[in-house]
């Protein structure tokens, strides 16, 4: 046994005593133990298929560069609470999946991704202008954008023809339809409750109609208007006689399934309520298609929701968590996968990528293409902020569809509108 | 000689064991030892986030900003919520009719269960059932009863033809909305009421109600003047507990409605929950759950001194 002195045991208690009391006290293990372990939030997506393949994906990525991804997902309604409470503990995911304006809400803990949007946009050109919107923050990428999902007027063409009902161009077109939907017992399912759907249809029509929510500036209120009170009317209107009350206690996937179990006629949704028909050989799969956005006074407008990735700061794994990000996104081949799965409900999000294949895999997806409309993100013309994150989580629109529809005065309804997004621009 | 005197002193000490046994003996440490975790669990998991809240409720706080404390600021712009106010109503309102129809309902339950009942062991057990379920579970399970394309409710109803078609819209209009979460708050706490209520009507002692049978009272006038007053602390316990869970339940309501329709039935959690999560305004959610804090702490004063007062 070979002799060890004195002088050089104390020497070398010492030096394993301080590099345990610092793996103690910083609660990190030495890089060499350390397994490389990155988790990932997402919701449950629309397209079901979507997310088993992001789940293949992941552990080919855990094959290819032995980082350890764990994919977690929750509903779309609780991902608000979600990324609250994980940055209020300062624990949680490495990444999650942000929808609309998050990472304006989040700039603060968010790391910094231009880094790898830039290596994205040389490869597939730039950012198309609602993920930039979406993600783009103070100068800086506050997530990577991954896909975006199109709102489009999804239908009943079997009973169209049936009724010999014309495809409506104009939100007043779809007023005559609709009568006629409701007397044949499938009435319009437009929701009018706290959901994003309702948010994303209000705006559309509002958009169409002139109405705003906040002026350009980003500042002033601007719902209290003619514009706006046409809406209002308009929904009063379309709720009395084309949908019924049913819409008042809505949540996102019940336009969808209202549509597919044959009720509604008519739906303003993304193409996800014909996929699920379709996959699941529902009866009423073959009779939906869809058409191009309606237009109204103001033009043709359509909402936008775009998706993207963001690193929490308070991360231990950033780096692995981009080389994920660079292995999804990044990888042509498996980035077309990931679209591909989705079938058209996840659209790419990159300029070069507009005229995806996924868009001839179904000859009901041709109205994706919407030529003559403009998309936009939550809360336009105004500018992307945490005010307007904040306006769409406090569900003022739909809250003031409802009470009109319900009951309360139009003037009451939109100044009662005013009045919470004024406090909400002034917190 | 001093190494020999040492070995004396050891020799006459007690072994570790006995001293342990003897210490544990006095209760000066014995009764601080057994307090001690159930205290570590109260302060970590009960007074440390209470502290919290009161803090956050005093504050400007968002999430993950710096804040600074505004005082009673938020309490007072409360009330220029109407979502607020609303909540306050609704609070009240499932709270009042929630608890009064699970007294009602579970005194009737419960002198049903005191019969002399075929399988009333298995009667009593089945009786558990919505309260031992998880709560989201079962009202996931409502919200499918009540949802307006596939309610059972309705198809049922329209089926005796005790409703006109499309049958009420449950979730969605706000006085059936309020009905649907009372009734599913009332479905899961009648057990909790009917088994408490019983366990008082089986220490009642059958001699009271022989004398009072011999003397020629009634069965309403035996239930008036002997089953009433001898349950009267057993029922301000049950009310009291009630009253609390009912005014801060959240899981019906958020699983049923979100507090929808147009906040018709919000409570302060829920509302608490949209507000300092959903959108971040943390202060003001804290602030909305503590807001009925000094009225519950009163009503637990004033139920609890009832109950000392009725001791015999």
């Amino acid at each position: 046994m070979p002799s060890i002195s004195r002088r050089k045991f104390l020497e070398q208690s010492v030096t394993a005593g301080a590099g345990l009391a610092g793996v103690l006290a910083s609660r990190v293990a030495p890089a060499v133990a350390q397994p490389r372990e990155i988790s990932y939030l997402c919701w449950n997506n629309f397209a079901p298929a979507s997310d088993k393949k992001l789940g293949e994906i992941g552990q080919r990525f855990t094959k290819d560069t032995g980082i350890k991804l764990k994919i977690d997902h929750i509903a779309a309604p609780q991902q608000a609470a979600k990324y609250a409470s994980e940055v209020q503990t300062q624990s949680g995911h490495d990444l999650v999946e942000m929808r609309m304006h998050v990472p304006w809400l989040y700039e603060p803990q968010l790391v910094d991704v231009s880094d790898v949007v830039g290596d994205l946009e040389k490869k597939y050109g730039k950012a198309i202008s609602s993920a930039r919107e979406a993600a783009f923050v103070h100068n800086a990428w506050r997530a990577v954008p991954q896909y975006h999902a199109q709102f489009v007027c999804c239908y009943r063409e079997d009973l169209f023809k049936k009724a010999s009902l014309k495809v409506p161009d104009t939100w007043e077109d779809l007023y005559t339809v609709g009568k006629e939907l409701k007397k044949m017992g499938n009435p319009l399912g437009i929701s009018i409750s706290q959901n994003f759907d309702s948010i994303s249809t209000g705006y559309a029509v509002m958009w169409c109609h002139g109405a705003v929510e906040i002026d350009k500036d980003g500042k002033a209120v601007k719902i209290n208007s003619p514009q706006t009170t046409q809406v209002v009317e308009w929904y009063r209107k379309m709720y009395r006689d084309c949908m019924e009350p049913e819409v008042l206690s809505w949540t996102d996937a019940s336009n969808n399934e209202s549509l597919q179990q044959g009720k509604a006629g008519w739906i303003h949704n993304p193409v996800s309520a014909y996929i699920v028909a379709r996959d699941k050989k529902l009866v009423s799969a073959d009779g939906i298609n869809h058409h191009r956005s309606l237009s109204g006074p103001a033009g043709r407008h359509e909402t936008d929701a775009p998706r993207s990735i963001g690193i929490w700061k308070f991360s231990k794994n950033v780096e692995p968590a981009k080389e994920w990000i660079r292995y999804l996104l990044g990888k042509k081949d498996v980035y077309d996968e990931y679209i591909m799965s989705g079938s058209a409900f996840n659209l790419p999000v990159y300029a070069n990528m507009q005229d995806h294949p996924v868009l001839k895999t179904d000859a009901k997806y041709a109205a994706l293409k919407n030529e003559g409309a403009q998309y936009h993100t939550y809360g336009w013309p105004a500018p992307p902020s945490d005010k307007v994150q904040l306006i769409t989580n406090s569900f003022i629109l739909p809250n003031m569809l409802a009470k009109a529809v319900t009951g309360t005065a139009t003037k009451d309804a939109i100044a009662w509108a005013e009045n919470e997004m004024k406090k909400v621009m002034a917190g | 000689m001093a190494v020999g005197e040492l070995r004396v002193e050891a020799a006459r000490r007690p072994p570790l064991v006995l001293r342990i046994r003897e210490a544990l003996d006095r209760e000066a440490l014995l009764g601080p030892l057994f307090v001690t975790p159930a205290l570590l669990l109260l302060v970590l998991l009960v007074a440390y986030p209470f502290c919290m809240a009161v803090y956050y409720s005093l504050s400007n706080a968002f999430i993950g900003r710096p804040s600074h404390l505004t005082g009673f600021t938020n309490f007072v712009n409360l009330w220029g919520s109407d979502a607020f106010r609303q909540t306050f109503q609704n609070a009240f309102v499932f709270t009042g009719a929630s608890v009064g129809l699970k007294l009602v309902l579970g005194i009737s339950l419960a002198l049903l269960l005191n019969q002399q009942l075929w399988f009333k062991r298995s009667i009593r057990g089945a009786v558990l059932l919505p309260w031992v379920i998880p709560t989201a579970l079962s009202t996931l399970g409502w919200s499918w009863m009540f949802n307006s394309l596939y309610s059972v409710v309705n198809w049922t109803g329209l089926a005796l033809g005790l409703m006109s078609p499309p049958g009420p819209n449950w979730l969605g209009q706000k006085y059936y909305a309020m009905t649907a979460v009372v009734a599913v708050n009332v479905w899961r706490g009648l057990p909790f009421f009917a088994i408490t209520i019983l366990a008082g009507l089986v220490a009642i002692p059958k001699e009271l109600y022989e004398a009072a049978e011999a003397d020629g009272a009634g069965p309403f006038a035996r239930f008036w003047c002997i089953t009433l007053p001898l349950l009267k602390p057993v029922l301000a316990i049950v009310v009291l507990f009630s009253t609390i869970f009912t005014f801060s339940d959240f899981n019906i309501v958020f699983v049923l409605t979100h507090g929808g329709p147009i906040n018709s039935t919000h409570l302060f959690a829920t509302l608490a929950r949209m507000i300092g999560l959903d959108t971040g305004r943390i202060g003001e959610g804290a602030a909305i759950s503590l807001y009925l804090f000094p009225v519950l702490a009163f009503v637990v004063w004033a139920q609890l001194r009832f109950v000392r007062r009725q001791q015999y």
